[in-house]
């Protein structure tokens, strides 16, 4: 005889936690499933392919006094790596950030999750953790690791006490791609029911800046108008992190002003977009 | 009584019934919203530049050499059309042609008609590229009548400017079976998809070798030469591909390219089972 559920009214027989820490729960879930993905596993790895590229450099940088020349290791290697992982950077993004509300949004999942003791900002914080905790897996991640390999294979501290603005530069250039990428991703995504047209919105976003940019400078001879680009604003922004001269002409301030009202705006369509209730009039 | 057997309807019936079911549908939905800004921001900096000039302000160069409206005009299609917009649209478009379908977990509808499969891909196709080509040439069109007269003649560069819609629409029309292959074979070919247009097909066109023929952008990119209007910017984009094919050989290239491909899609969507997520 199969047993017969009671399907009455019961309490709760959990414990009640405190509001304010709904967000680490939903943060694990998204990590979680994404690590179930096996082509997010094999993005994830070949993004790790420059990190090892840079490894062997170090490694032949420092054994090999041949090599010592031409594959020198200095500050600006720590730059170009941050520069070439922009490319996983944007996949990064696009795959992890692309459906992480509109998904919700498309299967009415947000009326859900706000209805539990859960505050809204909990709920952005959490998505906004899943994305963040993934892009700084290929940016400030690795680039503490090449710090402690450099340091490792020399063998001594030399290096770092030469270059000890590496170690908040790497961070805070990490730290500001990771921003900018995580919150323009997701006030996209909390605006389509649609991971394909939030994607596309991305892309456009990212390439069209920097084809308009192309083409104002070709037209006007100038670097004055790379501010228009967003790519450009982070590499300008990043290159005064990293002690170097600017490569735009356009000041650097202006780089700035431009990524913090992205992200204002941002955090603005968030706050717009992410409601328990929609009111329709 | 008995009632007159019906025949299934052919092939080329059932696409256009199809193209005219999907040509509204894509016609009137929010993508046509992000199709108009693809093609109506370089309209706009068009319009910006005419008042640039009209303001009697000099200085547009490009390469240090003052260019007239027909350089810029070339420019602007490269930059913006040919080298974004058309393998952009074609990725959103293509990929989702299929998948859309999929996604709304609609497929078995268009399924359980009396129609050939290979129906549904086609008449999509078709809608794509109506639609496309519809959107993105009157911009093209808009953007040359802005410019040209800074400096050069509507009548006399009337034939690049159809050969600069030739390549737009041999370009929309190229990415579009090339996505739709991927779009109704992959899970995610949102992703693909770009990984292809911005990266392989980036990093092929910079390998030595013959490696940049496994790419549509090749093709594509080296027909802009032989529409550019201005000898100058001509030249420069010849430096850039330094082997372009030829105009024969790239045209027949993305024929072979388009009609493989097409009939692939068509083939995989035909004997494909979707299974709809839960």
């Amino acid at each position: 005889m199969s047993p017969i559920h009671d399907q009455s009214y019961r309490r709760y027989q959990g414990d009640r936690h405190p509001v304010g820490h709904a967000w680490r729960v939903i943060a694990q879930d998204g990590i979680r499933q994404m690590l179930a993905k096996r082509a997010f596993l094999a993005l994830l790895l070949f993004a790790w392919i420059p990190v090892i590229v840079r490894l062997v450099q170090m490694y032949f940088a420092t054994a090999v006094p041949q090599a010592s020349g031409f594959l020198a290791i200095n500050a600006d290697t720590f730059r170009d790596f941050l520069e070439q992982q922009s490319v996983f950077v944007f996949f990064m993004t696009v795959y992890v950030g692309a459906g992480l509300i509109a998904n919700d949004r498309r299967a009415n999942a947000l009326q859900i999750y706000l209805a539990k003791p859960m505050l809204r900002a909990e709920y952005i914080g959490g998505k906004l953790l899943v994305l963040a905790t993934f892009l700084l897996c290929v940016t400030l991640v690795p680039g503490w690791l090449l710090l402690l390999m450099q340091m490792a294979f020399a063998g001594n501290l030399d290096f770092i006490k030469a270059n000890l603005f590496l170690i908040p530069a790497v961070t805070l250039g990490s730290l500001v791609i990771v921003t900018v990428s995580s919150f323009t991703m997701l006030a996209l995504s909390s605006l389509s029911k649609s991971s394909r047209f939030v994607a596309i919105m991305y892309t456009g976003a990212i390439f069209f800046s920097a084809a308009l940019y192309g083409a104002l400078s070709s037209i006007f001879g100038s670097t004055r108008v790379a501010w228009v680009s967003i790519g450009a604003n982070l590499e300008q922004v990043i290159d005064v992190i990293f002690r170097k001269a600017p490569r735009y002409e356009v000041p650097t301030v202006i780089c700035v002003m431009v990524l913090l009202a992205l992200v204002v705006v941002s955090i603005s369509v968030l706050e717009r977009r992410v409601r328990g209730v929609e009111v329709v009039s | 009584m008995t009632q007159p057997q019906r025949n299934a309807p052919s092939l080329a019936t059932a696409s256009l019934r199809v193209f005219e079911m999907s040509l509204g549908e894509m016609l009137w939905s929010r993508r046509t919203i992000f199709m108009g800004l693809v093609v109506g921001l370089p309209v706009l900096m068009a319009l910006v530049i005419r008042l640039f000039d009209l303001a009697g302000a000099s200085g547009i160069r490009i390469n240090n050499m003052a260019v007239n409206g027909p350089a810029i005009f070339g420019l602007m299609v490269w930059a913006f059309f040919v080298k974004f917009s058309v393998p952009v649209l074609g990725v959103f478009y293509g990929t989702s042609l299929i998948a859309d379908e999929v996604e709304d977990k609609t497929i078995t509808y268009l399924f359980t008609r009396p129609i050939a499969r290979e129906a549904v891909l086609i008449g999509k196709y078709l809608a794509y590229l109506a639609c496309t080509i519809f959107v993105v040439l009157p911009s093209i069109v808009l953007v040359w009548l802005l410019v040209i007269p800074m400096g050069g003649s509507l009548g006399a560069n009337f034939l690049d400017l159809i050969k600069d819609l030739g390549i737009v629409a041999v370009g929309l029309a190229v990415y579009g079976a090339v996505f739709a292959v991927i779009g109704a074979y992959f899970k995610r070919p949102l992703l693909i998809g770009l990984a292809f247009i911005f990266g392989w097909e980036t990093a092929v066109l910079a390998f030595p070798g013959s490696f940049k023929m496994l790419s549509v952008a090749y093709y594509l990119q080296g027909l802009v030469p032989h529409a550019m209007p201005n000898d100058s910017f001509a030249s420069m984009m010849q430096a850039f591909f330094q082997e372009p094919p030829s105009l024969t050989g790239s045209l027949a290239t993305m024929a072979v390219i388009l009609v493989v491909f097409l009939g692939f899609a068509a083939r995989i969507v035909a004997r494909r089972e979707y299974v709809l997520e839960q």
